[in-house]
């Protein structure tokens, strides 16, 4: 009887395990192997050693991969401070009755839907320095000293894709926290009022308590996804980052010196394994810690 | 029995009207109705030939092309790149393309433009257009303003100038194609410098710190004030658009750009001018940066070889180029066709027989064939960085100075390295 469990355990188990395998290990083993390579894509591959990392750590790469780390880590910042944060207000005021709720979850939620690319066609049009809805709105309404290259400005381009972002996936946070918050037991937060707790403290010492292991997931998924970002750049400045790279980050860095294309100055498939290698290695840990959190709590 | 004769008559039939499908994949969407004409051509001439054309998006067809080519799959004929290039080496060093010596006629070719697709003494593509960069004018606005062709730097500016004190934008400029900025620095530097001069740092015997270069990236950093407002935040389409509708009066821009404008805004026949970009003086010559573009190469993955090559034996006369520019508004690459009657593509055709400098900075160059390339690494986010004042002129020419040095061996040598 044990025999014939085990059996079928394997034989339900074996889908998802080639699968896995196909997608999931056998691509992150023939980057590694790839890492240590020159290869263009085509012809054959040249032993490099660790001269791809040596290239991207402390060789000619390096100021670029900086460059570029640094700007994972400022989009985190950024994201997680205003997906996170905007995410609970709105949620909080979602829980509440106030009129029309129902429209305005449907538009927080709305973006969410629209592709990537999408949303880079749609606000590359918006942001257009001369006939962009942003700049003219400004111009309407007398404020047209706000108006701006946002996407040519080193200084704004990547607080604009930020901000971007931040309008795309917003919905997504306040979904996450609005389940968090209903799922408060009601008898707690009426036990509160019955204290003479008003709403502010209702919020700050029992729903803000109630939904800080939703907080931690999200944060470290939001990490997680931080250090994947890709597309959003892409759509809206291409592979070349700009303007000189202060848009740059891994994602993008990668694609450049893996594809070639506009704007890349090296086309290797070693060097673009070496850094994906390297993401890899900072997203991994925070990962296993994810599932370690994501298990501990299904125990308790 | 006679159901089999049946269902093998209509076989029959079904494969003797078939043609024969020939794919081409490229980066260049505009190409499509020239492939139809040459569909029509070759059907003309009792060849059953269907071409299949698909376009990529220009940053990823690169890839695109090496993993199909790769994967064993992939069309018959690619659009490759110049050489010399990583690009198109690769698909030659791993036999992805074939070369085409004994099998298509290149006397129609000049030397010097196949030599942008020759290696190890081997021909591996159908070269097929000639680009030509300079300043493409608004010819009303010019008109309106009684303004002349400018002769020197100085007139130019001047020029900018009159434009910006009537409320026209003199120059519309997309800082956010770092590309074409780099374009840009070529088109004003070939003049500026001359080939004399680019021939010395070639040689070595002078490099990216010589006040002369300094004075090419002064010059430009000092016109950005003739741009449009918020330019650095502007791409090549915007450019098309905005110069198609006049919003500027003038573009550092290809002639690629000409079929676009007349597209967006049918009144730009015959109201587009060009010149070099002038010399810092009027007793100096102006020059004018002349590359090849790409080639029609045959790969090793074609399912229909002997087609393929039909097509590519067509695409090596001048009716072929004929076709091309009636269709693209570009010149072709064959010699001996015939060009549409119009005066900015006449122009064009004497640019590149009598203008052309022989010696330049940007593709088609030595400065590109290296890591850092001064194209890709240094002028493309340099331009970019000192527009937005984040550089000044002389760091950008110290940033061409440290990464060419690293690779380019007669600036190596100069600099005892």
């Amino acid at each position: 009887m044990q025999k014939i469990s085990r059996k079928f355990i394997l034989l339900f188990v074996l889908p998802a395990f080639i699968l896995y395998t196909t997608f999931v290990i056998y691509p992150f083993i023939y980057s590694f192997i790839l890492s240590f390579y020159q290869w263009p894509g085509v012809g054959k591959k040249i032993f490099v050693g660790l001269k791809n990392f040596r290239d991207i750590l402390v060789g000619p790469f390096a100021e670029e991969f900086r460059n570029a780390f640094v700007h994972n880590i400022y989009f985190f910042a950024l994201t997680a401070i205003f997906e996170l944060g905007l995410g609970f207000i709105i949620a909080v005021l979602f829980v509440t009755t106030i009129k029309g709720k129902r429209i305005f979850q449907t538009l927080v939620y709305l973006p969410n839907v629209i592709s990537m690319i999408l949303v880079g066609f749609i606000w590359n049009m918006m942001l257009n320095p001369q006939w962009g809805l942003v700049n003219k709105f400004l111009k309407t309404i007398g404020l047209g000293f706000l108006a701006k290259p946002w996407l040519g400005d080193p200084n704004l381009a990547l607080n604009t894709i930020i901000a971007v972002n931040v309008w795309r996936h917003l919905g997504f946070y306040v979904l996450v926290f609005y389940a968090a918050i209903i799922s408060i037991h009601p008898d707690l937060i009426n036990a509160a009022y019955i204290d003479g707790a008003n709403n502010f403290q209702i919020i700050r010492y029992i729903i803000f308590p109630m939904v800080v292991p939703t907080l931690q997931t999200l944060l470290i998924l939001l990490f997680i996804w931080s250090f994947n970002v890709f597309d959003i750049v892409y759509a809206l400045e291409g592979v070349q980052a700009g303007p000189f790279r202060s848009t740059d980050v891994l994602g993008t860095l990668f694609y450049r010196t893996a594809f070639g294309g506009l704007g890349s100055s090296r086309m290797d498939f070693g060097l673009g394994a070496a850094i994906a290698v390297i993401m890899f290695v900072i997203v991994v840990p925070l990962s296993m810690f994810y599932a370690y959190m994501a298990e501990k709590r299904r125990r308790s | 029995m006679r159901k089999f004769l049946a269902i093998l008559l209509v076989v029959s039939i079904v494969l003797a009207f078939a043609k024969t499908k020939v794919e081409i994949w490229s980066w260049r969407s505009q190409d499509e109705p020239v492939w139809k004409e040459v569909q029509k051509e070759l059907n003309a001439q009792g060849k059953d030939i269907e071409i299949v054309f698909r376009a990529f998006l220009p940053t990823e067809y690169d890839s695109k092309v090496m993993m199909a080519l790769k994967s064993g799959k992939g069309p018959d004929i690619i659009y490759s790149r110049r050489l010399p290039g990583v690009r198109t080496q690769s698909l030659i060093d791993a036999g992805l393309i074939k070369p085409l010596d004994g099998q298509v006629d290149f006397s129609n070719f000049s030397e010097g433009v196949l030599n942008n697709i020759r290696t190890g003494g081997k021909t591996y593509g159908v070269p097929f257009a000639v680009q030509v960069v300079g300043v493409f004018y608004n010819k009303k606005i010019y008109e309106k303003y009684n303004l002349q062709e400018p002769r020197s730097w100085d007139e130019l500016v001047q020029n900018a100038k009159i434009l910006k004190e009537h409320g026209v934008t003199p120059f519309f400029v997309p800082g956010k194609s770092a590309w074409a900025l780099t374009m840009q620095h070529a088109i004003v530097g070939t003049s500026i410098l001359g080939p004399c001069w680019i021939r010395r740092l070639m040689k070595g015997e002078t490099d990216f710190l010589d006040p002369d270069w300094i004075y090419v990236n002064k010059i430009l950093n000092d016109l950005k004030v003739y741009y449009q407002d918020n330019f650095m935040a502007n791409t090549t389409d915007d450019l098309n658009t905005a110069f198609a509708f006049g919003q500027a009066a003038m573009v550092f821009y290809g002639i690629w750009g000409y079929g676009m404008w007349k597209q967006l805004n049918p009144e730009m026949e015959g109201n587009v001018g060009f010149f070099m970009s002038p010399p810092d003086c009027k007793c100096g010559k102006p020059w004018a940066y002349v590359f090849m573009d790409g080639a029609l190469a045959l790969t090793s993955n074609s399912k229909n070889p002997q087609a393929a090559l039909d097509v590519l034996r067509f695409a090596a006369t001048p009716k072929f180029g004929t076709i091309f520019a009636k269709v693209t508004y570009n010149i072709p690459a064959v010699k001996g066709a015939q060009m549409p009657n119009d005066p900015l593509l006449m122009e064009m055709t004497d640019v590149v027989s009598n203008h052309a400098s022989p010696y330049v900075y940007w593709v088609g160059s030595v400065f590109v064939s290296g890591k850092p390339s001064l194209y890709q690494d240094v002028l493309s986010p340099g331009m970019q960085a000192m527009y937005a004042g984040k550089i000044t002129p002389e760091e950008l020419a110290k940033k061409a100075q440290d990464a060419l040095s690293q690779w380019y061996e007669p600036l190596k040598k100069r600099l005892g390295k």
